[in-house]
This record gives structure tokens, sequence and C-alpha cells, in this order.
């Protein structure tokens, strides 16, 4: 068995992805519940955003209709009820993970990385004046959710990696494949389409890495993609991956993107991110 | 320790919980600036990317601060200057010497040393780390004033420490340290 079979083989397993969740799960146990609080932490938390569209779009929920792709479709569809019983259903509280290992990422950091990339993605659009569907922060967000699963054999393996990515010129994805047969992000997309996430969001986490691999032009996949690379320059939950990522060129002239507008997104996203400060700080205290 | 003053805290970078050889830390964040006259005080700045971060460090009365810039200039963010002084190089660097001059610092005595300014791998769409770092050399040339010692570009993330007794600056790196 190649050593991509063996990941593969446990990755299809996993029912549910690590999230910053004890804070949700404590939330459910208050009688005086804010509803809109506990919106508020899924929206902005990948592994609670992944599971509650694999809840949602199955087929129980999704019936005839058209794919969910957003936190706030999915909360309209499911009402107030259901969504507390979809967070209590995804047995929140054992998927805490104090760290991604390999990525050396505490929880939290990857939480922010995450919203960081949806956030760029979407305000990229807005300065570029590109007309981008709802989902675009969705698609960020969940982007990077390939890390928490692969996590484990990229710690085993995290010397080799890295001299391939340091030394040998690689990307950190490139020295994934070489490594472990097999990449966070295409490991990612292949567990979120198992799990009957939308084709639309799929697409964006198989390629966000390498945008020139799909065959079509796809504006969420480069908004996303240089959503990735500018929350890695502006360092928020740098891992051991580092900036060891390659821009694209062909996506850049693409948007139309310059250094102008790019300094533009990261200065409006970094003030932005101090609204949602207060949900870092609850992802990083560890579960009681 | 004296926090900076008048400025607009703009990260929401929450560093893992960390202490130095018993002591607290004085988190630097994102467009961020600290200084401290306490001995006992050691300043750090996590998770530098492209960003930039800057020491300026008095050996005599002992006093120093931390700058962890964005951006090298305020030029394709217009407007944001005046309430994020820190988030760039060309106006936090000049501004964190001022304060530290407040503090007793003498302009002739202060040890620069810089840390960060990495670029994603093949960069050449953007270069912010380079562009960062080029904006600090500008700056400390017009000013004739020279880093002392400095580790910036490549593609690693990097954290920043400057201890307030000695003025050591250590740079972290896949959990490596190395004084500057």
């Amino acid at each position: 068995m190649t050593r991509r079979e063996e990941i593969l083989n446990t990755i299809s397993g996993v029912v549910a992805v690590p999230s910053c969740s004890h804070k949700a799960a404590g939330m459910l146990g208050d009688p005086s519940i804010n509803f809109q609080a506990l919106a508020r932490m899924v929206t902005h938390d990948p592994g609670l955003t992944a599971n509650l569209l694999k809840v949602v779009n199955a087929s129980f929920f999704g019936g005839t209709g058209r794919p969910l792709l957003t936190v706030d479709e999915a909360t309209l569809k499911l009402g107030s009820t259901q969504y507390l019983q979809f967070v209590i259903s995804t047995g929140v509280a054992p998927t805490f993970v104090q760290k991604i290992e390999g990525y050396d990422l505490a929880p939290n950091m990857h939480t922010q990385h995450s919203v960081t990339v949806g956030m760029v993605a979407r305000e990229l659009a807005r300065v570029l004046g590109v007309d981008a569907p709802d989902y675009t922060f969705t698609a960020g967000l969940l982007s990077g959710i390939g890390k928490t699963l692969l996590g484990g054999y990229v710690d085993i393996e995290v010397q080799p990696i890295l001299d391939l990515a340091l030394k040998e010129g690689l990307s950190f994805d490139q020295a994934e494949d070489e490594v472990l047969g097999i990449n966070h992000a295409e490991l990612g997309a292949m567990v979120l389409e198992s799990w009957g996430l939308p084709e639309e969001i799929v697409r964006v986490v198989r390629f966000h890495l390498r945008p020139e691999e799909y065959e079509g032009v796809d504006v969420v996949l480069d908004l996303v993609h240089m959503g990735n690379v500018l929350a890695k320059m502006i360092g928020v939950g740098l891992g051991v991956d580092g900036l060891n990522y390659v821009p694209s060129h062909t996506v850049a002239e693409r948007l139309g993107l310059k250094p102008e507008h790019m300094d533009m997104v990261m200065a409006n996203v970094v003030i932005e991110l101090e609204s949602i400060h207060d949900l870092f700080i609850e992802c990083a205290e560890p579960p009681i | 320790m004296t926090a900076s003053q008048d400025h607009t805290d703009t990260s929401a970078s929450i560093p893992p919980e960390e202490k130095r050889s018993g002591r607290d830390l004085l988190i630097v964040n994102i467009s961020d600036m600290k200084l401290s006259s306490k001995p006992e005080d050691v300043i750090v700045t996590y998770s530098l990317g492209s960003c930039l971060g800057v020491t300026a460090y008095d050996p005599v009365v002992k006093v120093g601060g931390m700058i962890h810039c964005l951006l090298p200039n305020a030029s394709g963010a217009r407007g944001k200057s005046r309430n994020n002084p820190y988030m760039f190089v060309n106006t936090g660097v000049a501004m964190m010497v001022r304060q530290l001059m407040d503090k007793g610092a003498e302009r002739g005595r202060l040890v620069f040393m810089a840390a960060g300014g990495a670029n994603m791998r093949n960069d050449t769409l953007f270069n912010t780390g380079l562009r960062n770092f080029e904006a600090l050399e500008k700056l400390l040339s017009r000013n004739k004033v020279s880093l002392t010692s400095k580790q910036v570009g490549g593609t690693i993330p990097r954290t920043m420490f400057l201890y307030l007794d000695t003025g050591r600056v250590v740079v972290r790196s896949f959990g490596k340290e190395t004084d500057l």
C-alpha cells in the first residue's frame, strides 16, 4: 500500500473536522443561549462550517433544491432548533484538538489563518470591483481544511518535506506530494467532496494552491488563491509551511491585481480582523 | 511597561501562551508597537511573514521598543496612516524613535535591528517583504543610521524577541533561536 493509499484509507473514516467547538458546546449548555453569537462563531470556524455544510447538503435536508454554499443559507434552511441540534450532533467537544501537528499550528492559529483567507478573498473582490458570489468567504475559510486532516502525517515527515521546500526550492504542497503522495489541498477537497459539499466549494479547495491546473476560469478560485497568498504575507496564523507557496501570475493578471490593490486589501483586512478578535481568544482557551 | 499611545491596535493575532525565563512578554501585534524601560521586560512579536519587525534600543538608559509593520508606506492604503501609524515602516519607525527619545533615549545611541520581510516563493509580483525592508533602509539612510543586525527575506516565518535588560534580540524560526 502506498503512503497515499494509506492516508486516503484513514481519512475516509473522518466524520467531522476538528474545530474550535468546545466553546460552541459550552454555549449550548447555557439556558440563555444567544443564537446569533453561536451563528457568528460557526461562520468564523472552518471546522464547524464544513460540518454544517455537510449536514445541510445531505439528502435529508437538501431534497431536490440547489446546494447550500454558506452558513447563512444553511441557517435559513435549518432554522434555529435544528441548527442547535446540528451543533450537538457533530459531537463537538471530542473533536477539539490542541494543536494541528505537522504544521505547528495551534487551533486558533489555523482558525485565524482560515478566516483571514476568506476575508482577503472577499475584500479583494470589493477593491477590484469584482462581482463575487456570497460563498467566496466560505470557500476561502475552507480552503486549508486539509491541514487539519493531513497534519499528523506531515508531522512524521516534516523534515524531509521542509528539506524539499527550503533546499530544493519546491513549494510546500509540492513537497507534500513528493513525500506523502498527496497534498493538503487535494486531500481537503476529496474529503469535502465525499461529504457532499457543493462542487463550487470543492473545486476551490482542490485548486486553490495551483489555480492553473483548473481548466476553466472561476473567479472565486482566483480570489481565494490570492486570498491565501495575502493571508500568508500578512502573517496571521503562519505555520511551519511559512510562505512556501507560489503566487500565480496568470491569476494576478486575470484579476488585474497590482501591488497598490494588495496593500489596500491587506490594510483593510488587518483592521477588519480586530472585529472578531474575541472569537480567536475564545478558540485559544483550552476545553474544560 | 509603557505601551504605545494614540494608536489603534489592529491585530487579531493571538499567539501561544509563553513566558521567557519566567518573565511575562509584552506582545506586539500586527501594526502595533510596544516600548519599555523595565529591565525585566521582554518584548515579542510573533508570526512575521512579509511584515517587518524592527527594534531600537538605547544601551545606556536601557529603553527599547519593537514595531511590527505591515507595509512600507501608506501610498497603496491611503488614509490609513492617521489611525494606524505603526502599520507602515516610514511613519511607524519614526514614531517609535520619537517615543523612545521621550523616554530618555538618545538617537545616536540607538541600536537598530530588523527581522521578517519574507516573500512568497518565486514571488516577482508583489515583493512586499522586500519593499518593507527597502523602506526601512531608506528611512535609516536618510537619518544616517545603519542596522546593527538583521535576519530578513526568504520564505520562512519568524518570531522576534527584545530583552530590555541587555538589548539582546533573538529571532526564532522552526523552533530554533538565533541571536541577532
